[in-house]
């Protein structure tokens, strides 16, 4: 009876298209966004925005960013972490050889390179589909990774490849602690996912998804494929790469090629799949799952006694098992359990 | 009958000559001339594997022909494009329904809108101005059609869990929100109960009457398409043997050879 729209009529089409048309779930918004902007600044620790907050938040937008691609507009990918390494170097870059670059400027030129790098890599998408694209995806992610690592350029000339992330300084506030770090990501977050949001409900999110569920009668409509897709490239890079700038300056402090491999790109989309295909709130829920499960296997170990190596492996298993679950039983992952959970919430305490 | 007193037939809008497809070896369309006037229902029928719908492919620039030309409006080509054939206002349904399974009704219907949308991406991604006027402009057609196609109680159903014939419903729907002044209709009523069949006939006589729509329409039921249209090709093989008035074609001795014959 608490989750009820009743009484609450939509009498402008403006209203309807609300990005949280039910009252309650707007207010439940404000107060996540207050809590997350007053309240944990306040009582967290560091080692929960380092080892938990910063990165839950950067995973989410890299899930987000591979949801438009691959949820939203069908096309799948293995490269997610080459977009995000794409983001970070040229970060650093931008950083390192324009005197005065502000940093969020040069985050956004680094999204804006990560998008370009993901048009080239698009282009095959319209040609080829599915498990070819995959392929193609991947060879792009093995590419990059060797790019960065050869040549020198990149790296500055740094004989290990390991190079410290230039310090963050917006209008002369110094980003140094891990709670200063948590506000600039969370704010950077927050409103990319509202973009997002703004997207997928407008005509380009629409022609996405017309494109992901039939190409054809989405030509026919008038969409244009190759720009409906290359689109989907373009934004979904963009977003990989300011979340792969931010893993670099807010989360491990340095830049490395290294830490942008194929384990991250899988780890990326096992969050989308997790937390649900063509869901922005499912990017998160992913995220959260990727991330807290090994804590939570960890002191589940630690608790029971159980030798430390265990926690890996049941982890694994742990991760596969789901992966198939929600592949086969749920394509929509979390994000959909929690819908059907909202409409039986609507009916209770009435069955029907 | 129609009331085909009370709208007025204009001049030929699209006419096809000697259009040859073939795919491969296999022939679907053999030398055909055929052509639609401004705001008639015009029928084609045929038994299966005739090539109607390879015809209506080639109106909206889905198929190629390798022979013959296409005059749209004035303006003769080898071939359509899709994206210019739904640019000039053409618009179409399919025989197996093509609608975005993974959407809901709404948004199925407002894609049908797309090439009226103005807003810059960057609009729509701050959702401002122009791009939040647009959403609810369209919005509000997408209304009238949902009143016109009654479709009010799926309207946030998502498609895949609709029965068929509602969903061929919201094809017809997805189609009519570009205001198209073509329709072309791939088996609208295949598979439909008599009731279902008579609503969507309804709602074809309504577009065409009300929006003085030019339709052309593939149906199996001879019934409907004697009672419908104003005029009637015939196909069999690739070849046009028939074409004309309802009664003229009822009457031709090919035809009654080689389809109605067989019924
Ligand atoms: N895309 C295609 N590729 C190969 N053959 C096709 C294709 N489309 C249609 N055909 C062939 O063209 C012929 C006419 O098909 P079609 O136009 O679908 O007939 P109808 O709609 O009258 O049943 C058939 O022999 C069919 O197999
Ligand atoms: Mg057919």
């Amino acid at each position: 009876m608490i989750y009820r729209e009743a009484g609450q009529y939509k009498t402008t089409y403006d209203t309807d298209t609300q990005i949280f048309p039910i009252a309650q779930d707007r207010y439940a918004m404000l107060a996540i966004l207050l809590i997350a902007f007053i309240v944990i600044p306040f009582v967290a620790t560091p080692y929960i925005f380092s080892a938990i907050l910063i990165p839950f938040l950067i995973f989410s937008l890299a899930a987000l960013g591979l949801n438009i691609l691959t949820g939203y507009a069908g096309q799948i990918s293995l490269g997610t972490a080459a977009f995000m390494a794409v983001g970070a170097f040229a970060s650093y870059n931008f950083m390192l050889r324009v005197p005065g670059m502000p940093i969020l400027l040069a985050f956004i030129l680094g999204g804006i390179c990560a998008a370009m790098v993901g048009i080239a890599f698009g282009l095959p998408s319209l040609r080829i589909r599915g498990f070819y694209l995959a392929a193609s995806t991947l060879a792009t992610q093995f590419f990059v990774v060797w790019c960065l690592t050869k040549v020198p350029w990149f790296t500055n000339n740094s004989a290990s490849g390991v190079i410290t992330a230039q310090q963050i300084e917006i209008l002369g506030f110094k980003f140094d602690s891990p709670q200063e770090k948590y506000l600039l990501v969370l704010g950077i977050v927050c409103v990319l996912a509202l973009l997002a949001k703004n997207m997928v409900r407008s005509t380009v999110g629409r022609s996405w998804m017309a494109v992901r569920d039939m190409d054809v009668a989405a030509e026919v409509i008038g969409f244009r494929v190759m720009k409906t897709k290359l689109t989907a490239f373009a934004v979904s890079s963009f977003y990989c790469g300011i979340a792969g700038a931010l893993f670099a300056y807010c989360y491990v402090g340095t830049v490395e090629p290294e830490a942008y491999n194929l384990d991250l790109s899988f780890r990326i989309l096992f969050m989308v799949i997790i937390g649900g295909l063509g869901s922005i709130l499912g990017s998160f829920f992913g995220a959260a799952f990727i991330v807290l499960l090994p804590i939570v296997l960890s002191m589940i170990v630690h608790v029971t006694g159980l030798p430390n190596s265990v926690t890996s492996n049941v982890e694994l298993m742990v991760f596969g098992g789901l992966i198939i679950f929600f592949l086969i039983v749920e394509p929509h992952g979390l994000a959909r359990l929690w819908q059907i959970g909202k409409e039986k919430l609507r009916l209770w305490p009435f069955p029907h | 009958m129609s009331d085909s007193a009370q709208r007025k037939i204009g001049d030929v809008i699209l006419k096809a000559d000697n259009v040859s497809l073939s795919f491969g070896g296999v022939k679907a369309l053999t030398n055909i001339s055929f052509d639609v006037r401004e705001h008639e229902i015009r029928a084609i029928i045929g038994p299966n594997g005739a090539g109607k719908s390879s015809m209506l492919n080639v109106i909206n620039g889905v198929y190629h022909p390798q022979e013959g030309t296409i005059t749209y409006r004035g303006e003769q080509r080898k071939d359509m494009d899709t994206h210019a054939a739904a640019k000039s206002g053409i618009a179409r349904t399919f025989q197996n329904i093509a609608l975005f399974t993974g959407m809901s009704v709404l948004d199925n219907i407002m894609t049908g809108r797309n090439l009226k949308i103005k807003s810059t991406f960057v609009e729509q991604a701050l959702w401002i101005g122009r791009a939040r006027r647009e959403e609810m402009e369209n919005r509000r057609v997408v209304e009238e059609i949902i009143d016109f196609l009654q479709l009010q109680h799926v309207r946030k159903t998502p498609v895949a869990r609709l029965p068929y014939g509602i969903k061929k419903r919201v094809e017809l729907a997805r189609a009519l929100a570009a205001e198209p002044s073509m329709l072309l209709l791939d088996e609208p009523m295949a598979g439909m109960n008599v009731e279902e069949k008579q609503d969507m006939c309804r709602f074809v006589l309504d577009t065409n009457d009300q929006f003085g729509t030019t339709i052309v329409l593939i149906e199996h039921d001879m019934g409907v398409v004697m009672d419908i249209s104003d005029r009637v090709a015939v196909l069999d093989y690739g070849k046009k043997i028939g074409d004309g008035t309802p009664d003229e074609v009822r009457s031709n001795p090919e035809v009654i050879k080689a389809y109605l014959g067989a019924h």
